[in-house]
């Protein structure tokens, strides 16, 4: 198997950079990625993480996952990149700092666009054109955190439902929102897809060993589920709940602090009751509260830092459609 | 009556405003927010200050619901509470002002004809903190790290207390958390404003409380005891009546003189060590790893022994500050047997 100068026969896992260019400076555009290629025939799964600068947890345990699989184990191939936006990471920032552009919002890329533009359809072509199935692990970067997977409506659902309910985390949201990034265009082309939502700094302190555990169980079932890993199914849930016709809320009327009670994650709220308050930051009152639209389940997500940036998704509130044990 | 610079507040009245500093070039005015509290009988001042670093916010939410709570007819003395000094970098998520990139609490004095940034402190210092007897300073972890702990400034002489040293040993236990520090001189560059703010006689304590890391499960209650704070140092300046709480009879004061730097290396950062580990020379206190690999780039050993005091980076990106400090017990101090209440007379 080669992606651009990587290369892996049956029975190795290698490592190395996708390239497709240099920046004015100089500096490479660049993607680094690990291959594991079983031992025998089978499908083909792309895992990765870190499109944002900021989203980087991921990057403590993914390289490790690597390092624990034993190709001579496995069916088919696994194309992991830890940490997808580099120079991202490197300035602390959401976007690439070559183009200022967000490597998840830009679809299948551009051969003929701006770096970034140039790098997401070169690894797109490489690598998730070539695949049967993708999982995409975000956090809530600094200001959120979450613990849900999400299925895009556009492909063959089924395939991503079915994918997404084995990751093992407690809440599966169909209906995914359109983002034009790289998973949903595969999802479009017929990809079994799933945004693994995992994580993020607010938990960081005291959740960091779990996150990674989730995210560890995450990769892993989705190898089982495809039939590329021998084993059962492992999650720290019980139970998935499978939920669709959601509600995004993000900040509207008035700005502040924002409080959003993580009391009623999980739970199901009635139209018109309370999920939180911004208050004047400076004055003190309250300036509004935040009040569910409609009633609905309330999905392990969205911001808990009291000052998020604009566009931060506060809560999601959607509707149960069957709640079932965890398959193990 | 309590008056800071356009505000003011007669005795028995709470008001709310903004204290007129300076204007950036595109118009910005960086006006100060500032609650004043005036109490009904006469007193010493306390000042409360929060988001001088502007993603530092726990002290300023704290400072709010003591401000909604506080009653002026029954308090002797005032209160000026400032919930948010630095609006830009409140505004922006950053430590300091990214209109000047400067740094407001290295400013004080400030300076009249200097950039912003050093307008805004020369006004803000002499408009507010000349007056004060008590500053509380409420710094934070930002959204990058967790701490739990008074901060105050190192004795001269242990043994031979100033009047100021000796009320702020005090004060620092009536605050209510079960550990303190301190840095010996020098630790952290020269404390220019430190000094400025001593050289007008008020009695300055930091608090580093809470931050992002630690947000999602420990906000509320890094909250409501920052905000317990304020009142017991309300009652230990005998402003209010009551009994101190704090979390148990005793406070462990440390001499934080260890502090670890990132090194020559860079990667993602783990963080192996917790409050209160015991560590040794040589011990790791963290590592860097290759952020694409794994693979351990470097150890960060700590260079002396010491206790892990409440504080340090967690999230995986270190910069220019400091990574971990670690101290040694400098004495254990026990509420139960101490008399914390402090006259300004």
């Amino acid at each position: 198997m080669k992606i651009g100068n990587i290369e892996a026969a049956r029975g190795e896992k290698t490592y190395g950079f996708f390239k497709t260019g240099e920046t004015h400076g100089r500096f490479p555009v660049h993607i680094p990625l690990h291959l594991v290629v079983g031992a025998d025939a089978g499908p083909m799964l792309v895992v990765q993480a870190g499109a944002s600068g900021l989203e980087i947890e991921p990057a403590l345990i993914l390289p490790h996952i690597v390092k624990e699989l034993d190709p001579s184990q496995m069916k088919g191939a696994l194309a992991l990149a830890p940490l997808m936006n580099t120079p991202g990471f490197e300035f602390a920032q959401i976007n690439s700092p070559w183009d200022d552009k967000h490597l998840n919002r830009l679809g299948r890329g551009d051969a003929d666009g701006s770096v970034s533009e140039q790098l997401i359809h070169g690894y797109y072509q490489a690598v998730i054109a070539k695949a049967d199935a993708l999982v995409d692990i975000r956090t809530g970067s600094q200001w959120s955190y979450h613990h849900y997977a999400g299925v895009y409506q556009d492909d063959d659902q089924a395939a991503s439902q079915a994918l997404a309910i084995a990751l093992g985390l407690p809440q599966v949201l169909l209906g995914q929102g359109a983002d034009d990034s790289m998973a949903q265009a595969a999802a479009r082309d017929g990809l079994a897809v799933v945004v693994a939502h995992i994580g993020g700094g607010p938990g960081l302190r005291d959740y960091r060993d779990r996150d990674q555990s989730r995210m560890r169980n995450a990769v892993l079932n989705a190898m089982r589920h495809l039939g590329m890993l021998e084993g059962a199914l492992e999650s720290d849930s019980d139970a998935v709940a499978v939920i669709q016709s959601h509600s995004v809320i993000k900040p509207s009327a008035q700005r502040g602090f924002i409080f959003m009670d993580k009391r009623l994650r999980g739970q199901q709220v009635q139209a018109g009751d309370k999920l939180g308050t911004v208050r004047h930051p400076f004055s003190g009152e309250t300036l509004e509260d935040i009040n569910a639209p409609r009633a609905g389940v309330m999905l392990h997500a969205g911001a808990s830092w009291p000052v998020p940036p604009e566009d931060t998704v506060l809560a999601i509130l959607g509707d149960l459609v069957e709640q079932r044990e965890f398959p193990g | 009556m309590l008056k800071v610079g356009n505000l003011s507040a007669q005795a028995g009245e709470k008001t709310f405003g903004y204290l007129e500093t300076a204007q950036s070039r595109s118009g910005l005015r960086l006006d100060v927010p500032v609650h004043l509290i005036a109490g009904a009988e006469p007193g010493p001042t306390l000042m409360l200050q929060g988001a001088i670093h502007g993603a530092e916010i726990i002290g300023s939410i704290a400072i709010l619901d003591f401000v909604a709570k506080a009653d002026p007819g029954s308090m002797r003395g005032n209160v000026i509470a400032v919930p948010v000094v630095n609006r830009a970098g409140f505004e922006l998520g950053t430590r300091g002002s990214l209109v000047d990139d400067k740094d407001i609490s290295r400013l004080f004095p400030g300076n009249k004809d200097g950039s912003v940034s050093d307008q805004t402190a020369h006004i803000y210092f002499q408009e507010t903190i000349t007056q004060a007897d008590v500053l509380i300073d409420f710094h934070a972890g930002a959204r990058t790290a967790y701490e739990r702990y008074v901060l105050f400034t190192a004795e001269e002489d242990p043994d031979n207390l100033s009047l100021m040293e000796a009320r702020r040993r005090k004060l620092v236990v009536a605050f209510g958390l079960d550990q303190a520090a301190f840095f010996p001189p020098g630790t952290f560059g020269s404390g220019k404003s430190k000094v400025a703010i001593e050289e007008v006689d008020t009695l300055q304590i930091t608090l580093e409380f809470g931050g992002g890391t630690g947000w999602f499960k420990n906000g509320e209650a890094n909250v409501r005891d920052a905000e317990r704070g304020i009142w017991n140092i309300m009652k230990a300046m005998g402003m209010i009546d009551g009994e101190l709480e704090a979390d148990g009879p005793l406070c462990t004061v440390y001499n934080a003189g260890v502090v670890i730097w990132k090194p020559a290396v860079d990667g993602l950062f783990i963080r192996d060590s917790k409050f209160r580990d015991e560590l040794k020379a040589g011990d790791v206190y963290g590592r860097l790893v290759d952020p694409y690999t794994g693979d351990l780039l470097a150890e960060m050993p700590t260079p002396k022994d010491g206790i892990v005091i409440p504080s340090g980076q967690e999230w995986p990106t270190v910069g220019a500050t400091s990574i971990g400090i670690l101290g040694s017990i400098d004495r254990v101090e026990d509420r139960r047997r101490m008399d914390l209440s402090v006259s300004f007379d």
